[in-house]
């Protein structure tokens, strides 16, 4: 497969597709699922995906940019309309696609763009949480948290503070999708 | 079973009263099987054969997501409900996958479900809701019940003595013991379990909240879901139909039941109702029509735990 | 006849693990089904038949078969190469190798072979073992089956008070026994095999082929079909069916391998065709598709029934449509109805 491996993706070209003949554009992140735990100066990194809501916590994240906040670089963040658009599939499909941690993020109650569709995330995810910790994923990789537009920092701790979580959890092989 | 005997006669004349009179245009009950100890499903749209209808302790089939077959079609159709098959009914007509009009619900009472070789099943023993919680008509005497209950009815004294609802208290027990175990523990249990799976959705075909029109594990091409057995994706469906039922699961055991690899759905199930109510607070799906199922609803001083 | 010991079991399956993967009926999660042998393995040859079949040997429920990659006009394909290691099914009964026979006709009796299905199908040898004691759902006698031999593997295994009479039918089998017999793990034996006790189920299949010719539109099948859910229980659990579907498992846009996967007759989306028609749209369509099938379609094409009375249909249908009910009502309607 040497053919192929310069052009497989990586988790920096997440958000490029190249033009191609009939095929979908929109398609699951492009990395391979075995192709994670990258490595830096040869030590394992976590790969967390993050899902944000447009309205709030993906304003948090590009003001902690503008301000040129430091945080780990190892949340890879997917834009949703609002958390309430947070199924359980992308959940797990995050995870088969070889994510270390998944996030998910939205406004604070009370102030969805929407008016309430973070009380349903809200519920959604305490079960969700729960029915996985049931069935023995550490809680550390499945979290929510609600930060608003102007919550740079607190977005910045959040990804510092999950970053540090995963890494000693060490890779999530769990769900993990391989060829079969 | 001898308390059943009137109850079976009424069933057959009411089956030919109702599709002679054109009232329905087919009626869903049991027949006797191939050994007297197997009692399966029966769809009838002839009078004529009213006579074939049966009930008894091996009637352990709800039939209630047979009624999505018609969910496109105006014409009534009967129904004979157990308890737990009503909360089915009350399932399709609170998910508005059939409208009151479509359906003509007739419970009868429970003498409590056995296995073959004649135990009673772990899901009558735990049984909240023996009779059923809606009917438009009831045989045998039975009463309708919104509340957990004790079974009533002609078969009432019957199901006290084997035993239905005697350990409706410990519902949560094969969960607790799960909860008890290490992560490890917990993850190899059920990366066990999953693996076994077949995907053939039987457990998802029997149910009746299982009522997508369209169910994500039957549009592979969207490239949301594999159809390979794997691990990774069975764990996939496995947790998807479990968190696509939470809260609206009717306990009615049909999943676990009709499992061909044997993998323990309940307690997944189980699971979800006992984190609801601790979360959310007491709720039992397919009772009560106008409550609304709660993750389809919330308050605004739920458990706050993402800030 | 020779004879290996219930006491030797364990050292003949080990020597015979040494040279091949060797599977045996085991309990699984709780589940009788083939698993490949070792120390660990808790043997299960009680089971009659075991509640999943050795179809996923040859006929794997998931397995890959090339790579490929598109990158505009830039395309590659790659096999996937199996490794296929010389393989023993121990313990097979009767209806499995008859079932063995049934996919042997679909994948490889006519042009072009099913190559990765032949590379299995030629690395395996069969080692059956007599049923004396059928299961409740068992009929195989009524398909024209013996359940105490099967004339098509390559060892039978006879039973005796104590241990199992060995009898080689090829010269592949022949080689195994001769493996044995130099370890000192085979006795001769004068005790005669115990018989085979009769099917649970009877049903007269004969003649119903040619009836089904005149069925196609008959409105049994609207019955039998109303009460079914359209589930993979019965075929996946069956030995002889052998739909598949080709899918992907896709890396990305532009990469990924192209994989099989079992398919089912039964499931709404097995005929829907690119733009929608689906030429199956109900029920009664595609339960009278899997009964004709096995009782009309294949034994017109290959000459044999394509169901063997293993039962587990029977078994494991939620809503209990039995196929023993069908051959029996099938052999009774009246044919202008
Ligand atoms: S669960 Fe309850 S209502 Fe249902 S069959 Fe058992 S005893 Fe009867
Ligand atoms: S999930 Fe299982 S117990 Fe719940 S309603 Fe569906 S079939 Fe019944
Ligand atoms: S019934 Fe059992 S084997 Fe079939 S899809 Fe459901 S969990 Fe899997
Ligand atoms: S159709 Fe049923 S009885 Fe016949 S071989 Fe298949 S599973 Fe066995
Ligand atoms: S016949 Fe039975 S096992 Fe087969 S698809 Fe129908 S309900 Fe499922
Ligand atoms: S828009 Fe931010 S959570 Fe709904």
């Amino acid at each position: 497969m040497s053919a192929l491996s310069p052009k497989s993706g990586s988790p920096a070209d997440c958000a490029v597709t190249e033009g191609h003949v009939g095929l979908p554009v929109l398609d699951p992140p492009p990395t391979a699922a075995p192709d994670t735990g990258k490595t830096k100066n040869g030590e394992w990194q976590p790969y967390i995906v993050g899902f944000a809501c447009n309205w709030c916590t993906y304003a948090g994240a590009d003001l902690a940019g503008l301000s040129r906040m430091q945080y780990p670089p190892n949340m890879r963040l997917v834009r949703v309309p609002c958390s309430g658009r947070v199924n359980p599939q992308f959940v797990l499909r995050a995870f088969q696609k070889g994510a270390d941690a998944v996030l998910v993020a939205g406004c604070h109650p009370g102030d969805c763009h929407y008016g309430t569709g973070n009380y349903f995330t809200r519920r959604r995810f305490l079960l969700m949480q729960r029915l996985l910790t049931f069935m023995g994923v550490d809680p550390r990789r499945f979290q929510a948290r609600w930060i608003s537009g102007s919550e740079a920092p607190k977005f910045r701790d959040v990804v510092t503070e999950l970053t540090e979580q995963v890494r000693p959890l060490g890779p999530n092989r769990l769900w993990r999708e391989v060829e079969p | 079973m001898k308390e059943l005997h009137n109850v079976n006669v009424a069933m057959r004349t009411l089956a030919r009263e109702l599709l002679e009179s054109g009232t329905v245009a087919g009626v869903y009950g049991w027949k006797k099987g191939s050994r007297p100890t197997l009692t399966s499903p029966l769809y009838i749209q002839d009078a004529a054969k009213a006579d074939r209808l049966a009930y008894d302790q091996y009637a352990v089939s709800n039939l209630s997501a047979l009624l999505l077959d018609h969910r496109n079609n105006d014409k009534k159709r009967a129904i004979f409900v157990k308890g737990c098959d009503s909360r089915g009914v009350v399932r399709l007509l609170q998910d508005q996958q059939i409208t009151p009009e479509q359906v003509l619900v007739i419970g009868l009472p429970c003498p409590g479900m056995v296995d073959e070789a004649g135990s009673l099943l772990t899901k009558c023993a735990e049984c909240r809701f023996p009779n059923p919680v809606m009917a438009d008509q009831v045989l045998g005497g039975v009463e309708v019940s919104k509340q957990p209950s004790a079974p009533t009815g002609v078969t009432a004294e019957a199901a006290r003595k084997v035993g239905v609802g005697s350990r409706a208290g410990e519902r949560m027990a094969q969960v607790a013991q799960l909860e008890g175990k290490t992560a490890a523990e917990k993850e190899a249990y059920w990366a066990e379990q999953h693996d076994k799976c077949i995907r053939c959705y039987a457990c998802r075909n029997v149910c009746p909240a299982c009522n997508c029109r369209d169910c994500i594990f039957d549009t592979e091409k969207k490239g949301w879901v594999s159809k390979a057995a794997t691990s990774s994706a069975n764990a996939f469906f496995a947790i998807t139909r479990a968190m696509h039922v939470a809260g609206r699961c009717v306990d009615c055991g049909e999943c676990e039941r009709v499992c061909p690899m044997d993998i323990p759905i309940m307690t997944v199930n189980r699971k979800l109702q006992q984190d609801i109510e601790a979360l959310f607070g007491p709720y039992d799906a397919g009772v009560d029509e106008t409550v609304v199922p709660p993750l389809g609803r919330y308050q605004t001083d739920d458990p706050e735990e993402f800030l | 006849m020779k004879a290996l010991a219930k006491k030797n079991l364990a050292d003949a399956l080990a020597l015979l693990a040494g040279q091949a993967t060797v599977w045996v009926p085991a309990k699984v999660a709780g589940v009788t089904r083939f698993a490949p042998w070792s120390p660990a393995v808790t043997l299960d040859l009680e089971a009659t038949p075991p509640a999943v079949s050795p179809k996923e040997i040859l006929l794997p429920e998931t397995e890959s078969l090339y790579r490929y990659s598109a990158y505009g006009m830039d395309v590659t394909f790659e096999a996937v190469e199996q490794e296929v290691p010389p393989t023993i099914i121990w313990g097979i009964h009767s209806c499995d190798v008859q079932a063995i026979l049934c996919q042997d006709d679909v994948f490889l009796s006519r042009e072009p072979q099913d190559a990765a299905y032949a590379k299995r199908r030629a690395a395996t040898t069969l080692v059956a073992l007599a049923c004396t004691t059928p299961g409740p759902d068992c009929f195989c006698t009524s398909m024209g089956l013996e359940p105490a031999e099967h004339a098509s593997t390559d060892v039978q295994l006879h039973i005796l008070t104590d241990g199992y009479g060995v009898e080689a039918r090829t010269a592949r089998g022949e080689e195994i026994v001769a493996r044995l017999a130099e370890k000192g793990l085979l006795v001769e034996t004068i005790e005669p095999p115990a018989k085979a006790q009769a099917c649970t189920r009877a049903v007269n299949p004969e003649g119903i082929d040619k009836k089904l010719v005149e069925m196609f539109e008959h409105p049994y099948w609207d019955e039998l079909a109303a009460t079914c859910l359209n589930c993979g229980a019965c075929t996946f659990l069956c030995p002889t069916c052998h739909c598949f579907d080709l899918t992907d498992h896709r890396r990305n846009a532009h990469e990924g391998t192209k994989i099989r996967c079992w398919d089912a007759c039964m499931f709404t989306e097995y005929t829907v065709m690119a733009g929608g028609h689906n030429p199956r749209p109900g029920k009664k369509e595609r339960v009278r598709q899997r009964f004709m099938h096995k009782l009309r379609y294949f034994p017109e094409r290959y000459g044999k029934w394509q169901c063997t009375g293993c039962g587990r249909c029977v078994a494991r249908c939620p809503v209990h449509i039995e196929i023993t009910d069908v051959i029996k009502e099938v052999g009774e309607v009246t044919l202008d109805g």
